[in-house]
């Protein structure tokens, strides 16, 4: 019985090797991370007369797992803001926007560092929440 | 009403349990929206119910319009753009939110937010966060947040420039203010914060100074310069501050 055994469980370790690591480090811990990274990109939003943006969160998700009490923790940060589309369509927003676009991304970083959760703004209704950092909150905590 | 209404509670996980809340924004829907033909404010506007036959709801948020235009000195009026018309709007989008926080608090939770088209009412926390922390559209570009603003008992208006499609304008000139580009007033109310913001707004210039002698209730200001001009209590963060 025993030699037959020896092989299943190496075969079980074989297919399950994150089980076999766990196993291996029950002794000293019992909290298992897992992080993985996802990219959310928004509608395409009209700013005002700055022409079009679109604006991409990269989104790094922790959870992570205490195999004693089975507890389980997410955790999500914005680990990078991208706006793809420069407006560009007269000289002029061309000479704001770049100016403008490494503020917006630092702001929203920041905002973000300070994990808001809801949008206060005059500009919500219906037709422009798709568009709207409401709604990319929103979609990222859905994930 | 046309505008998105976003509920977040953290003490509960089941969605279906938000629906007492909906079923709620549905009813303040079926008898304000000024785009129903039924609603009972459509049949106000055109003579069809006398002000004495409406719901008490309509008779309440129609008297505390008229209240707020006192308090404001006229400008937060619901007649400004079209003095023809019976649309309390500008009340009922805070003043359901206000009630449907009254009905979290009788289901027995204490962490929630509650936002009609980016006017919030919330209390709690964001658990595991102790406070909710609500960011600040800026005024020119939708996806930038401006500062933002902590609480864990609060609410939370803005009034500004597009909103919803239409206009605010000073009710003593009739045009659109000049000067500000929006304003945030923070306190305990909704409904009356949301008319204290298109106040102040449609005071063009002379808002932030109508804001400093508000009692209970802060205010954060945008003007077209690019200066943002609060009264000291306003709850803004700290690393906020250097946005401005």
């Amino acid at each position: 019985m025993r030699k037959a055994l020896a092989p299943l469980l190496g075969a079980a370790a074989l297919a399950l090797p994150g089980m076999n690591a766990w196993a291996a480090a029950t002794a000293k811990t019992k909290i298992v991370t897992r992080t993985k990274t996802k990219t959310f990109t928004g509608a395409l939003g009209s700013a005002q007369r700055w022409g079009y943006v679109e604006v991409k969160l990269v989104v790094r998700k922790t959870t992570t797992t205490n195999r004693k009490t089975k507890k389980t923790s997410v955790r999500r940060r914005i680990t990078a803001v991208r706006v793809p589309i420069y407006p560009n369509h007269t000289d002029r927003s061309v000479f704001i926007n770049q100016e403008a676009l490494p503020i917006l991304i630092n702001e929203t970083l920041a905002a973000q560092s300070a994990r808001i959760q809801m949008v206060t703004g005059a500009t919500y209704s219906s037709q422009g929440f798709e568009h709207s950092l409401q709604s990319a909150i929103l979609k990222e905590k859905r994930w | 009403m046309g505008m998105p209404i976003v509920v977040d509670v953290r003490d509960v996980d089941d969605e279906t349990l938000l629906e007492p809340l909906f079923d709620w924004f549905r009813e303040v829907d079926e008898r304000f929206s000024t785009y129903k033909e039924s609603s009972e404010v459509s049949r106000l506007d055109r003579g069809e119910l006398e002000p004495a036959d409406a719901h008490e709801d309509v008779r309440a948020a129609l008297e505390r319009c008229e209240e707020l235009r006192a308090e404001t000195d006229g400008y937060f009026d619901v007649r400004a753009v079209r003095p023809d018309r019976v649309d309390p709007s500008g009340l009922v989008k805070g003043w359901s939110v206000d009630r449907a926080a009254a009905l979290a608090d009788e289901l027995g939770w204490r962490n929630y937010a509650i936002s009609a088209g980016g006017d919030i009412r919330l209390r709690g926390g964001a658990l595991p966060e102790a406070e909710w922390r609500i960011g600040i559209e800026h005024p020119r570009e939708p996806q930038r947040v401006l500062a933002v603003v902590a609480g864990d008992d609060l609410a939370v208006a803005t009034s500004g420039a597009y909103a919803r499609g239409d206009h605010v304008v000073d009710p003593h000139s009739g045009r659109p203010p000049a000067g500000v580009l929006s304003v945030t007033i923070a306190g305990p109310d909704l409904a009356t914060a949301d008319a204290y913001a298109t106040a102040a707004f449609a005071m063009g210039r002379g808002g932030p100074g109508w804001t400093a002698r508000l009692r209970g209730y802060e205010a954060l200001t945008v003007l077209d310069d690019g200066r943002v001009l609060r009264t000291p209590g306003f709850p803004v963060e700290p690393a906020a501050a250097m946005l401005g």
